[in-house]
Protein backbone atom coordinates (compact mmCIF):
# COMPACT_ATOMS: atom_id res chain seq x y z
CA UNK A 1 0.00 0.00 0.00
CA UNK A 2 2.90 2.36 0.69
CA UNK A 3 3.50 3.41 -2.92
CA UNK A 4 -0.12 4.53 -3.13
CA UNK A 5 0.01 6.86 -0.13
CA UNK A 6 0.96 9.89 -2.20
CA UNK A 7 -1.78 9.27 -4.77
CA UNK A 8 -4.36 8.73 -2.03
CA UNK A 9 -3.33 11.94 -0.30
CA UNK A 10 -3.50 13.89 -3.54
CA UNK A 11 -6.99 12.64 -4.37
CA UNK A 12 -8.16 13.04 -0.77
CA UNK A 13 -7.01 16.65 -0.71
CA UNK A 14 -8.88 17.30 -3.93
CA UNK A 15 -12.01 15.87 -2.33
CA UNK A 16 -11.70 17.54 1.07
CA UNK A 17 -9.81 20.75 0.20
CA UNK A 18 -8.15 20.49 3.59
CA UNK A 19 -4.82 18.96 4.54
CA UNK A 20 -5.90 17.62 7.93
CA UNK A 21 -9.17 16.18 6.59
CA UNK A 22 -7.28 14.58 3.72
CA UNK A 23 -4.91 12.85 6.12
CA UNK A 24 -7.81 11.65 8.26
CA UNK A 25 -9.57 10.33 5.18
CA UNK A 26 -6.48 8.48 3.95
CA UNK A 27 -5.78 6.98 7.37
CA UNK A 28 -9.39 5.78 7.70
CA UNK A 29 -9.20 4.42 4.14
CA UNK A 30 -6.01 2.47 4.89
CA UNK A 31 -7.50 1.10 8.10
CA UNK A 32 -10.57 -0.16 6.24
CA UNK A 33 -8.42 -1.55 3.45
CA UNK A 34 -6.25 -3.37 5.97
CA UNK A 35 -9.32 -4.95 7.57
CA UNK A 36 -10.66 -5.98 4.15
CA UNK A 37 -7.39 -7.23 2.70
CA UNK A 38 -8.53 -10.88 2.82
CA UNK A 39 -11.36 -10.06 0.45
CA UNK A 40 -9.09 -8.26 -2.04
CA UNK A 41 -8.30 -10.31 -5.15
CA UNK A 42 -4.94 -8.61 -5.70
CA UNK A 43 -5.90 -6.97 -8.98
CA UNK A 44 -5.83 -3.20 -9.50
CA UNK A 45 -4.80 -2.22 -5.96
CA UNK A 46 -4.94 1.50 -6.63
CA UNK A 47 -8.50 1.32 -7.99
CA UNK A 48 -9.45 -0.83 -5.00
CA UNK A 49 -8.01 1.70 -2.56
CA UNK A 50 -9.63 4.62 -4.37
CA UNK A 51 -13.01 2.89 -4.19
CA UNK A 52 -12.55 2.47 -0.45
CA UNK A 53 -11.49 6.11 -0.19
CA UNK A 54 -14.62 7.24 -1.99
CA UNK A 55 -16.90 5.10 0.17
CA UNK A 56 -15.08 6.13 3.32
CA UNK A 57 -15.51 9.79 2.47
CA UNK A 58 -19.22 9.28 1.81
CA UNK A 59 -19.61 7.47 5.16
CA UNK A 60 -17.68 10.15 7.04
CA UNK A 61 -19.97 12.81 5.58
CA UNK A 62 -23.05 10.80 6.47
CA UNK A 63 -21.82 10.67 10.05
CA UNK A 64 -21.22 14.40 10.15
CA UNK A 65 -24.58 15.49 8.83
CA UNK A 66 -27.87 13.90 7.85
CA UNK A 67 -28.54 12.88 4.28
CA UNK A 68 -26.09 12.06 1.56
CA UNK A 69 -24.13 14.47 -0.53
CA UNK A 70 -23.96 14.36 -4.29
CA UNK A 71 -21.03 12.69 -5.98
CA UNK A 72 -19.93 15.87 -7.63
CA UNK A 73 -19.95 17.90 -4.50
CA UNK A 74 -17.13 15.67 -3.39
CA UNK A 75 -14.79 17.08 -5.98
CA UNK A 76 -14.97 20.60 -4.70
CA UNK A 77 -12.03 22.17 -6.42
CA UNK A 78 -10.47 21.94 -9.80
CA UNK A 79 -7.16 23.11 -8.47
CA UNK A 80 -4.76 20.27 -7.84
CA UNK A 81 -3.69 19.76 -4.29
CA UNK A 82 -0.03 19.44 -4.99
CA UNK A 83 2.01 18.60 -7.98
CA UNK A 84 5.16 17.02 -9.14
CA UNK A 85 8.18 16.77 -6.91
CA UNK A 86 10.94 17.79 -9.29
CA UNK A 87 11.94 21.41 -9.79
CA UNK A 88 10.02 23.12 -12.59
CA UNK A 89 11.85 24.22 -15.72
CA UNK A 90 11.67 27.77 -17.07
CA UNK A 91 9.07 26.56 -19.55
CA UNK A 92 7.08 24.99 -16.74
CA UNK A 93 7.21 28.24 -14.84
CA UNK A 94 5.88 30.09 -17.86
CA UNK A 95 3.07 27.60 -18.32
CA UNK A 96 2.23 27.68 -14.66
CA UNK A 97 2.51 31.41 -14.19
CA UNK A 98 1.42 33.11 -17.39
CA UNK A 99 -1.21 30.61 -18.45
CA UNK A 100 -2.40 29.52 -15.08
CA UNK A 101 -5.22 32.01 -14.83
CA UNK A 102 -6.62 31.12 -18.27
CA UNK A 103 -6.44 27.44 -17.53
CA UNK A 104 -7.87 27.93 -14.06
CA UNK A 105 -10.82 29.90 -15.44
CA UNK A 106 -11.46 27.38 -18.20
CA UNK A 107 -11.43 24.41 -15.84
CA UNK A 108 -13.53 26.15 -13.20
CA UNK A 109 -16.13 27.01 -15.84
CA UNK A 110 -16.74 23.31 -16.46
CA UNK A 111 -19.68 21.41 -15.07
CA UNK A 112 -18.39 19.78 -11.84
CA UNK A 113 -18.92 16.29 -13.29
CA UNK A 114 -16.73 17.07 -16.27
CA UNK A 115 -14.20 18.91 -14.12
CA UNK A 116 -13.83 15.91 -11.83
CA UNK A 117 -12.96 13.63 -14.74
CA UNK A 118 -10.42 16.09 -16.13
CA UNK A 119 -8.72 16.73 -12.79
CA UNK A 120 -8.50 13.08 -11.80
CA UNK A 121 -7.15 11.87 -15.15
CA UNK A 122 -5.09 14.77 -16.46
CA UNK A 123 -3.93 16.45 -13.27
CA UNK A 124 -3.66 13.49 -10.90
CA UNK A 125 -2.74 11.08 -13.68
CA UNK A 126 -5.23 8.40 -12.67
CA UNK A 127 -6.26 5.78 -15.22
CA UNK A 128 -9.84 5.80 -16.50
CA UNK A 129 -10.62 2.83 -14.21
CA UNK A 130 -9.12 4.58 -11.18
CA UNK A 131 -11.03 7.78 -11.90
CA UNK A 132 -14.18 5.68 -12.29
CA UNK A 133 -13.52 4.20 -8.85
CA UNK A 134 -13.24 7.66 -7.28
CA UNK A 135 -16.29 9.00 -9.08
CA UNK A 136 -18.38 5.86 -8.64
CA UNK A 137 -19.36 5.70 -12.31
CA UNK A 138 -18.58 3.30 -15.20
CA UNK A 139 -15.36 3.75 -17.19
CA UNK A 140 -17.41 4.72 -20.25
CA UNK A 141 -18.89 7.63 -18.32
CA UNK A 142 -15.42 8.82 -17.32
CA UNK A 143 -14.35 8.69 -20.97
CA UNK A 144 -17.39 10.61 -22.12
CA UNK A 145 -17.03 13.30 -19.45
CA UNK A 146 -13.30 13.56 -20.00
CA UNK A 147 -13.82 14.02 -23.72
CA UNK A 148 -16.36 16.79 -23.21
CA UNK A 149 -14.23 18.50 -20.56
CA UNK A 150 -11.13 18.34 -22.68
CA UNK A 151 -12.92 19.69 -25.76
CA UNK A 152 -14.42 22.60 -23.84
CA UNK A 153 -11.16 23.62 -22.17
CA UNK A 154 -9.23 23.18 -25.40
CA UNK A 155 -11.67 25.36 -27.31
CA UNK A 156 -11.70 28.05 -24.64
CA UNK A 157 -7.89 28.20 -24.74
CA UNK A 158 -7.68 27.97 -28.52
CA UNK A 159 -5.96 31.30 -28.94
CA UNK A 160 -3.44 30.84 -26.20
CA UNK A 161 0.08 29.50 -26.82
CA UNK A 162 -0.88 26.71 -24.44
CA UNK A 163 -2.84 24.86 -27.09
CA UNK A 164 -1.20 26.22 -30.21
CA UNK A 165 1.60 23.82 -29.49
CA UNK A 166 4.21 26.57 -29.30
CA UNK A 167 5.53 25.14 -26.08
CA UNK A 168 5.26 21.45 -26.77
CA UNK B 1 -18.27 16.01 -53.27
CA UNK B 2 -17.97 12.32 -52.32
CA UNK B 3 -14.36 12.88 -51.36
CA UNK B 4 -15.21 15.86 -49.16
CA UNK B 5 -17.97 13.93 -47.43
CA UNK B 6 -15.65 10.98 -46.85
CA UNK B 7 -13.02 13.35 -45.41
CA UNK B 8 -15.59 14.89 -43.07
CA UNK B 9 -16.68 11.49 -41.84
CA UNK B 10 -13.10 10.42 -41.26
CA UNK B 11 -12.37 13.63 -39.34
CA UNK B 12 -15.44 12.99 -37.19
CA UNK B 13 -14.38 9.38 -36.63
CA UNK B 14 -10.86 10.50 -35.73
CA UNK B 15 -11.98 13.27 -33.39
CA UNK B 16 -13.84 10.70 -31.31
CA UNK B 17 -10.69 8.62 -30.86
CA UNK B 18 -7.84 11.13 -30.52
CA UNK B 19 -8.12 11.40 -26.74
CA UNK B 20 -8.08 7.61 -26.28
CA UNK B 21 -5.21 7.33 -28.72
CA UNK B 22 -3.12 9.86 -26.78
CA UNK B 23 -4.08 8.55 -23.33
CA UNK B 24 -3.45 4.92 -24.32
CA UNK B 25 -5.42 3.90 -21.23
CA UNK B 26 -5.58 0.12 -20.70
CA UNK B 27 -9.30 0.40 -19.87
CA UNK B 28 -10.16 1.71 -23.31
CA UNK B 29 -7.56 0.65 -25.86
CA UNK B 30 -8.02 1.31 -29.55
CA UNK B 31 -7.73 -1.75 -31.77
CA UNK B 32 -4.59 -2.03 -33.95
CA UNK B 33 -6.85 -1.34 -36.94
CA UNK B 34 -8.19 1.83 -35.35
CA UNK B 35 -4.67 2.99 -34.50
CA UNK B 36 -3.48 2.44 -38.06
CA UNK B 37 -6.47 4.23 -39.53
CA UNK B 38 -6.10 7.15 -37.13
CA UNK B 39 -2.37 7.51 -37.72
CA UNK B 40 -2.89 7.41 -41.47
CA UNK B 41 -5.49 10.14 -41.17
CA UNK B 42 -3.33 12.28 -38.88
CA UNK B 43 -0.50 12.04 -41.39
CA UNK B 44 -2.62 13.75 -44.02
CA UNK B 45 -5.19 15.89 -42.19
CA UNK B 46 -3.90 19.22 -40.94
CA UNK B 47 -7.05 20.00 -38.95
CA UNK B 48 -7.01 16.74 -36.98
CA UNK B 49 -3.25 17.00 -36.45
CA UNK B 50 -3.83 20.42 -34.92
CA UNK B 51 -6.51 18.99 -32.63
CA UNK B 52 -4.11 16.23 -31.53
CA UNK B 53 -1.44 18.85 -30.84
CA UNK B 54 -3.90 20.84 -28.74
CA UNK B 55 -4.83 17.73 -26.77
CA UNK B 56 -1.16 17.02 -26.06
CA UNK B 57 -0.47 20.61 -25.00
CA UNK B 58 -3.53 20.68 -22.75
CA UNK B 59 -2.60 17.40 -21.09
CA UNK B 60 0.92 18.70 -20.52
CA UNK B 61 -0.33 21.99 -19.09
CA UNK B 62 -2.74 20.20 -16.76
CA UNK B 63 -0.05 17.83 -15.55
CA UNK B 64 2.12 20.85 -14.71
CA UNK B 65 -0.74 22.79 -13.19
CA UNK B 66 0.45 22.59 -9.67
CA UNK B 67 2.16 25.78 -8.62
CA UNK B 68 5.42 23.88 -8.61
CA UNK B 69 4.79 22.52 -5.14
CA UNK B 70 5.38 18.95 -4.12
CA UNK B 71 3.39 16.54 -2.01
CA UNK B 72 3.88 17.55 1.57
CA UNK B 73 6.39 14.94 2.77
CA UNK B 74 5.22 15.36 6.37
CA UNK B 75 1.76 14.14 5.38
CA UNK B 76 3.25 11.15 3.62
CA UNK B 77 5.41 10.40 6.67
CA UNK B 78 2.49 10.64 9.07
CA UNK B 79 0.37 8.30 6.97
CA UNK B 80 3.30 5.92 6.58
CA UNK B 81 3.76 5.92 10.37
CA UNK B 82 0.07 5.20 10.77
CA UNK B 83 0.36 2.26 8.38
CA UNK B 84 3.35 0.93 10.35
CA UNK B 85 1.35 1.18 13.55
CA UNK B 86 -1.47 -0.90 12.07
CA UNK B 87 1.05 -3.50 10.92
CA UNK B 88 2.78 -3.59 14.30
CA UNK B 89 -0.49 -3.94 16.21
CA UNK B 90 -1.55 -6.74 13.91
CA UNK B 91 1.77 -8.55 14.37
CA UNK B 92 1.75 -8.20 18.15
Amino acid sequence: MEPEIEVLLRVALTITSNQADAEDLVQETLLRAYRAIDRFDGRYPRAWLLTILRNTNANMHRRQRPGTIGDWELIRTARPAFGKAELPSAEDNFLDGELHSDLDAAVRALDPRFRAALVLVDVHDLSYAEAAAVMGVPVGTVMSRLSRASDRVRKSLRFSPLTRGDLS
Amino acid sequence: MTRTLRQMLTCHWSARRIQRYLDADPSAPLTPGEISRLEEHLATCEKCTEIATEHRALHRALSLWSGGTAVDPRSVDRVRDFLSTINDEDSA
